[in-house]
């Protein structure tokens, strides 16, 4: 079966890379030497190993989501971030680092977390419950514009350029030394988001003949449109309260294992989620190894990596118009 | 009041191990320490633009990049942060039980000598402390001006951003006998001025510190500024002089007595 | 059984789409919808497949309400064939005739019956050799055929097709006409909604003509395509003969004033 085969070879590449990601790092540490207790462990098992799981966790989210969000709303160029959430969870995060947040390790990704919740819910309640997917888009630009401005806003009346800095620096999304408690903290959210990402498959087939089709055949449109919205949004809220913002993974993912995967929706969602993660994973070591002065921000590698992409994907349409 | 100073071992020993991660640090580590305690200083003291420290003493040292794990590899027994280290790698090492000092940015003269004291006892070298305050001291009193007259002046750190009030240049601006007014024209701590209010009511000296060397800054070829000319004097500051406080504040109130005497000359 | 409607009456944003509308859909007969643009049709057939709540009225299987049905077993019993082909991803053949099985899938894989289903309707579309191809690659007519194939493969009791013939070309459109009044003599009860009055002498065993969301004319065939009913449908003189082989024929000539 050429579905099976995909998944195992990407999942093979996934483990791969996350080998290469304990490898990577400013600090040159011998495989020999990964287990035997000492500095040299704490570094691979309290530092790179829960960043590499992170990434690995994180990449699977998004990749997922955004194979969602496009068989969702039936167009290849639609990504997790469409609906808002992660500006909201952004916004969530900001705030308590606009107000201080010295205090718990906790307070940051809880703000993210419970903004994501929010825009959730604000949502739902601007869209309504009509399933219409124009007021659904809408009310998502809507959420996203509304959170940018205010990130905007606080950005601005942040006390000193390096309180100011230290926001934007954050949004521009990283992984760095990120610990066991982004893990526990993450992880949970995101399975649940997955998990109810995963019900919507079977919806999303029926989607491809249109909505009146699937509904004749049986397809629930109000409790798909929940389950997107609490997938996309559990899993969007749970990365960006770990790692910042990090785009183009939902939106690049779905669309480079589709042709592979068969282009029905439901077959693209288990490859999306193991080439996303293995994305992630081999950019997060990229920024690691790449000389420079500081730590690459990741979200800045995978725009650097979306924008040419985009440019071949824009190619290959004009071409097939012409 | 701002120093969270967390020691798991006895003061006795003095540390031999000392990585910063924080520029303004490494300058007063510069002054105050022996070079055989220094594991590492922050690479923003490698890079022209963002040092405090001459060039080529910092490239004595190694560097490292901020991470966390380049911090516990060189196993420090102190580390000195400031208030913009990623929270992440301040958990991480917190975690593993490192004495971690953290230190706010400075914003007036005490504060930057306190913290001086500070690190100067947590290394185990207060005599080297206290010099270099004293070293201080004398500086500001060799600038301070001789009349009471308070020139009116601005600091202009490119783009059109303003210290204030409650900030370490304007206390120096005040002891080396300018007004800052950035007051005046109701800027807060840091602000950006609009040129109209530069227009209105122009200082009598604005100070330059933006861009590179030798690129002059996008306002101030503003034509509204060339008109001026003539009744403000524009006078170069060295940006670097604005990042930290510590040994800095010598050169600091250096150039300001430096432009404030060549004003006293040419009213 | 049959399917009744009884007294269905919609009104969209002001406009009264359908205003008391009363029918029934037999069982193994074709019923041909039959009216002009905007007449309500396709909101009809929406009505019967259950996608739209009319304002009042009811619509039964036996005595049982269908909007009061299971979502899946409503599902499994009425097919409906909208008339936007829509097909949004490039799928091949077979996994498209698939969806048609999914109100009766069980959560995994599918059954004997259900690989059975899909070979049979692709057999009857004559799709059988298009079963590897890519959808979107396909032609228009070829299109046609399979989404026909993906309703045909949900075994539905109740078949409703809005306009299944546009873009196939004569050959295909007499074909899926064909298939269409073979479901009914297996047994199912078929609404179509057609355009081409010779196309609906060809198949109807009953015809509902609607104007302006009102039956005006429901019954038999014979009893239905007159001039005069005809004429008040659509604003046209039309003329009814035979073919040499005895088919029946429905000419439109000319607009009436």
């Amino acid at each position: 079966m050429i579905q099976l085969r995909l998944n195992l070879l990407l999942l093979g590449a996934l483990l791969a890379a996350m080998l290469v990601s304990l490898l990577s790092g400013k600090v040159w540490v011998p495989p020999g030497d990964w287990l035997r207790g000492d500095l040299a462990s704490l570094i691979i098992l309290e530092l790179r190993l829960p960043r590499t799981i992170l990434a690995a966790a994180i990449g699977a989210a998004l990749g997922m989501s955004g194979a969602v969000m496009q068989g969702y709303l039936r167009n290849p160029l639609a990504d997790p971030g469409l609906f808002g959430v992660s500006g909201s969870a952004a916004l969530g995060a900001v705030s308590s680092l606009y107000f201080g947040y010295a205090i718990s390790a906790l307070l940051l990704p809880l703000f993210a977390l419970a903004g994501a919740a929010i825009g959730i819910s604000l949502l739902a309640m601007l869209a309504g419950r009509s399933g219409s997917l124009i007021l659904f888009t809408l009310a998502g630009m809507i959420l996203a514009s509304i959170s940018g401005s205010l990130t905007s806003l606080l950005i601005s009346l942040a006390p000193t350029p390096f309180a100011a800095s230290e926001i934007v620096t954050w949004l521009l999304g990283a992984l760095t030394d990120r610990s066991w408690d982004d893990v526990r903290l993450a992880l949970p959210v995101m399975a649940a988001g997955m998990i109810a990402l995963a019900f919507t498959a079977r919806s999303l087939d029926a989607l491809t003949l249109g909505e009146a089709a699937a509904r004749s055949l049986g397809v629930d449109v109000r409790r798909l449109q929940w389950l997107v919205v609490l997938g996309v949004g559990l899993t969007v809220g749970a990365s960006v309260a770990a790692a910042g913002i990090i785009g183009f993974v939902g939106l690049i993912v779905p669309h480079l294992v589709r042709p592979l995967a068969g282009h029905r929706p439901s077959a693209v969602l288990l490859p999306s989620a193991l080439a996303g993660a293995l994305l992630l994973t081999l950019a997060d070591s990229l920024v690691r190894i790449v000389p420079s002065a500081s730590e690459l921000r990741l979200g800045i590698a995978m725009s650097l990596l979306g924008a040419p992409f985009f440019l071949a994907l824009l190619f290959r349409m004009r071409r097939e118009l012409a | 009041m701002i120093v969270l100073l967390v020691l798991t071992t006895p003061a006795a020993a003095r540390p031999m191990r000392i990585v910063s991660l924080n520029p303004c640090a490494d300058a007063v580590l510069m002054h105050v320490a022996d070079p055989k305690q220094i594991a590492a200083i922050s690479h923003y003291s490698h890079d022209a633009r963002a040092t405090s420290i001459p060039l080529r003493q910092a490239l004595r040292f190694p560097v490292t990049s901020g991470t966390a794990e380049e911090v516990l590899a060189l196993r420090p027994d102190l580390v000195i942060a400031g208030p913009h280290v990623a929270l992440p790698t301040i958990h991480a090492l917190e975690r593993q039980k490192i004495a971690l000092m953290r230190l706010d940015v400075a914003e007036s003269v005490e504060q930057s000598k306190s913290q001086i004291s500070e690190i100067a006892i947590a290394i185990g070298m207060p005599q080297r402390g206290a010099r270099l305050n004293t070293a201080i001291d004398k500086a500001l009193r060799a600038s301070a001006p001789s009349d009471k007259m308070l020139i009116p002046a601005l600091i202009w750190q490119g783009s059109g951003m303003v210290p204030g009030a409650n900030t370490l240049a304007d206390e120096l601006l005040r002891r080396t006998g300018f007004r800052n007014m950035s007051s005046a024209y109701g800027l807060k701590q840091w602000d950006i001025l609009p040129l109209e209010h530069l227009l209105a009511r122009p200082p009598r000296v604005l100070f330059t510190a933006g861009g590179a060397a030798g690129r002059s800054d996008r306002m101030l070829s503003h034509p509204v500024i060339r008109r001026l000319s003539h009744r403000i004097v524009i006078s170069d500051y060295a940006p670097r002089l604005l990042h930290c406080a510590g040994p800095s504040m010598i050169d600091a109130v250096k150039r300001l007595s430096q432009v404030r005497r060549s004003l006293k000359a040419n009213p | 059984m049959d399917m009744t409607f009884d007294g269905i009456s919609l009104n969209l944003r002001g406009r009264q789409i359908l205003d008391a509308v009363t029918g029934t859909l037999r069982q193994g007969r074709v019923t041909v919808i039959l009216g002009a643009n905007g007449a309500g049709k396709s909101t009809l057939l929406s009505c019967l497949a259950g996608l739209r709540h009319p304002d009042s009225g009811r619509i039964s299987i036996g005595d049982r309400d269908i909007n009061r049905l299971d979502r899946l077993e409503r599902a499994r019993m009425i097919g409906l064939l909208p008339q936007q082909g829509d097909i949004h991803w490039d799928i091949d053949v077979t996994a498209l005739v698939s969806l048609g099985r999914m109100p009766h899938r069980g959560r995994w894989g599918m059954s004997d019956a259900d690989h059975h289903a899909i070979q049979a309707a692709m057999a009857a579309t004559d799709c059988t050799h298009l079963a590897k191809r890519k959808a979107l690659r396909l032609s228009g007519g070829e299109q046609g055929r399979v989404l026909l194939a993906r309703i045909l493969a949900g075994e539905p009791q109740w078949l409703l097709a809005d306009e299944p013939l546009a873009s196939l070309d004569p050959a295909h459109q007499l074909d899926v006409l064909d298939r269409l009044k073979q479901c009914a003599r297996t047994g199912a009860g078929v609404a179509v909604v057609l355009h081409e009055l010779t196309h609906a002498a060809r198949i109807a065993d009953d015809i509902l003509v609607l104007k302006e969301g009102r039956v005006i004319a429901y019954g038999p065939r014979d009893q239905v395509l007159t001039p005069d009913i005809l004429a008040n449908a659509y604003g046209v003189e039309v003329h009814i003969g035979t073919s040499p082989a005895g088919d029946m024929m429905v000419v439109p000539i000319r607009r009436i004033a």
